[in-house]
């Protein structure tokens, strides 16, 4: 199947009835939880993991991924509105978006950040069949060296990128490992840190952590902070109209943040948010006028929001093409196909073509709802936020509850839940992204295969690896990354010392 | 104070579970067992806990705390135990009598009147239980009474 050949086919699986309709609740759940502060994306795909069971693999797919990049949409719409930002990834947005709103562009503002959304997303799909078929057939002659290369390399870079320093990310790089190392090991069947649970053998699920990092966190940070009210600002439909010279300033922001954001995107780490910074001051650095940014500029809306959708569509590649996710979100679509009987990898493309092209056809589609949907009903979306914010906790808590129970009907999920709610609090208070934890409890057990596989394959000589090329060049990568900022800080420090001495 | 305490708690986990994993096969290097990974993982663990122990200790604590509001820990404190709640008594109670008290009480904590966080408790806890144990199928326990 040629790549048009495939957006065709993926087209006619995404526009099927039941299909569109979970494109459908997908992207509007991702608006409502994009401008809810409480509750963010990964949290609201973990909640509705669960429900996904009992549909197609293509089907739950489509819809837990349309809560990721309509998030985006919604993100943006509170930090313009209200300068609250929903979730991390429209934390810049708001800058100038709300001077726009202060300044009464509030509508074009809105405008420009839809139609920048959905040219990302567009080009991101592009992008998503380009590299992800390339890298599918790249990955076919991958062995278990490659993927443990890959493993390692991603946590190493995930450690240094998630913001924060890099011990912090190795504890939670740590912390991920060992969990995933709980249960019945598949090889000997030996039972690893069980203490003598039978519901341990099984191991720790990956949807309550979540839940309690991302949603029960959440709510705590909630409750301590107290009630606040938002003043919501009004938009009328025809204030939505931007200016001939607010669409000239925006096209060429919104082109450069759309493939800044995919290829931010395929790096591991909080590609979302890396790529909205990457890409406003991209734009403060190529514009004549940087001192208009901060007060207003339409270019620092345009070229995030843009930015944001793209590595969404950037992240979804080493997910569907190496069956690897690099991020907390990924991770959970990586949980919908497993438990669904799916087995992601290289092969995706070839043994399950109306998942691969289904989900692809599915953004683009996903996208254009996004659009219609955000833009004439912002007012409607905007007042969730009159929601008081007490009920909306207390609700999501009793959501994350039975959600987790009803995973294995077990009461050791519901234990796990609160005990990383508490976890996830500690973080947040002590500025902690808990994402590599995520990502390497995911990562983990395919580490140990990859690495068990490597060692016997080369009879226990494990600096073999550094004789396969590709191998070599990631884990170099992952060393380079490491060591690169505090080399470059050293040797910022050194130049005074000779000019004193002299 | 929070991070001491945080970097004391992972360490001493991280300590267990290097005791937990020795046990466990080694196996040799061209065959590693099941306590291989393990053991990798703890060894790495404790040393970076035990780096982070060093740098809570030696950082001069700030003077001033967080900023958080008043009240603030007392919400924390009654959510957090709200949960737990949650956890123990579902067993016993079933489903539907413990979500009714966990959002009525827990709304009333959080600032609803009497009223508000009956009715709102009583429509979650039925539509929740209706959504998730009769049309999702999810056997949610119904207490000690009607098992």
């Amino acid at each position: 199947m040629t790549p048009l050949e495939g957006l065709a086919y993926g087209f006619s699986v995404a526009l099927t009835p039941t299909n569109l309709f979970a494109c459908f609740v997908g992207v509007l759940i991702g608006t409502i939880v994009g401008i809810l502060p409480g509750i963010g994306p990964v949290g609201a795909m973990a909640l509705l993991l669960p429900s996904t069971f009992a549909l197609h693999p293509a089907t739950g797919l489509i819809m837990l991924a349309g809560i990721y990049y309509g998030s985006m949409y919604g993100g943006s719409t509170t930090s313009i509105l209200v300068n609250v930002p929903g979730e991390a990834a429209s934390v810049i947005t708001a800058v100038d978006g709300y001077q726009m709103t202060k300044n009464g562009r509030a509508g074009a503002a809105l405008a420009v950040a839809g139609v920048g959304s959905f040219v990302a997303g567009s080009v991101g799909i592009v992008g998503i069949v380009l590299a992800s078929s390339w890298l599918a057939d790249q990955a076919l002659r991958f062995g278990p060296p490659e993927y443990f290369a890959m493993t390692l390399a991603g946590l190493m870079l995930l450690s240094r990128l998630s913001g924060g320093s890099v011990l912090h990310g190795f504890l939670m790089v740590a912390i991920g490992l060992a969990l995933g190392t709980v249960g019945m090991e598949p090889i000997s069947a030996i039972r690893r840190f069980t203490f003598g649970s039978i519901q341990l053998s099984q191991g720790i699920e990956l949807v309550p952590v979540i839940m309690g990092l991302y949603g029960v966190a959440e709510v705590l940070l909630i409750a301590e902070r107290g009630i606040h009210k938002a003043h919501i600002a009004t938009v009328r439909l025809r204030e939505l109209l931007p200016t001939g010279e607010e669409w000239r300033r925006s096209k060429w922001p919104i082109a450069r943040g759309s493939v800044v954001g995919f290829l931010t995107g395929l790096i591991p780490g909080p590609a979302t948010v890396l790529a909205t910074f990457i890409s406003y001051s991209l734009e403060r650095k190529v514009s004549k006028t940087p001192e208009r940014f901060g007060h207003g500029a339409i270019e620092g809306v345009a070229g995030p929001e843009a930015a944001n959708n793209g590595a969404t569509a950037g992240a979804m590649v080493p997910l569907l093409s190496l069956g690897i996710p690099f991020s907390p979100a990924t991770a959970i679509l990586l949980g919908a196909l497993m438990i669904t009987g799916v087995q992601p990898g290289p092969l995706l493309i070839s043994q399950r073509p109306e998942v691969f092209w289904g989900v692809v056809a599915s953004m683009y589609v996903g996208n254009l709802i996004l659009l219609i949907l955000n833009l004439p009903l912002v007012g409607l979306f905007v007042s969730v936020l009159r929601l008081p914010q007490h009920v909306l906790a207390t609700l999501v808590l009793l959501l994350c509850l039975v959600g987790a129970y009803s995973l294995n009907n077990s009461q050791l999920d519901l234990w796990v839940l609160v005990i990383f709610g508490v976890f996830g609090y500690g973080l947040r208070k002590l500025a902690i992204d808990p994402s590599p934890l995520v990502v390497a409890l995911v990562l983990g057990p395919l580490m140990e295969k990859t690495l068990r596989q490597t060692l016997f394959m080369e009879r226990g000589n494990v600096l073999a690896i550094l004789g396969r090329p590709l191998a070599l060049a990631l884990i170099l990568l992952g060393v380079l990354v490491l060591v690169i900022p505090p080399l470059v800080r050293l040797l910022r420090r050194r130049p005074d010392a000779p000019e004193l001495s002299g | 104070m929070t991070e001491r305490v945080l970097a004391l708690a992972l360490l001493a986990a991280a300590g267990i579970y290097v005791a937990n994993a020795l046990p466990l096969p080694l196996g040799t290097a061209a065959r590693p067992g099941p306590g291989f990974f393990p053991l990798a993982v703890g060894v790495f663990g404790v040393s970076v806990a035990l780096a982070w122990v060093i740098i809570a200790f030696r950082r001069v604590p700030a003077v001033t705390g967080p900023d958080i509001p008043a009240g603030g820990h007392g919400r924390v404190l009654a959510t957090t135990a709200s949960l737990a709640g949650f956890c123990l008594v579902l067993p016993w109670t079933g489903y539907p009598i413990v979500a009714f008290l966990f959002v009525g009480a827990l709304l009333r904590r959080l600032g609803a009147d009497w009223t508000g966080a009956a009715v709102i408790g009583l429509a979650s806890a039925a539509v929740s239980y209706y959504l998730f144990g009769v049309l999702l199928g999810v056997p949610l326990p119904r207490g000690i009474w009607l098992d």
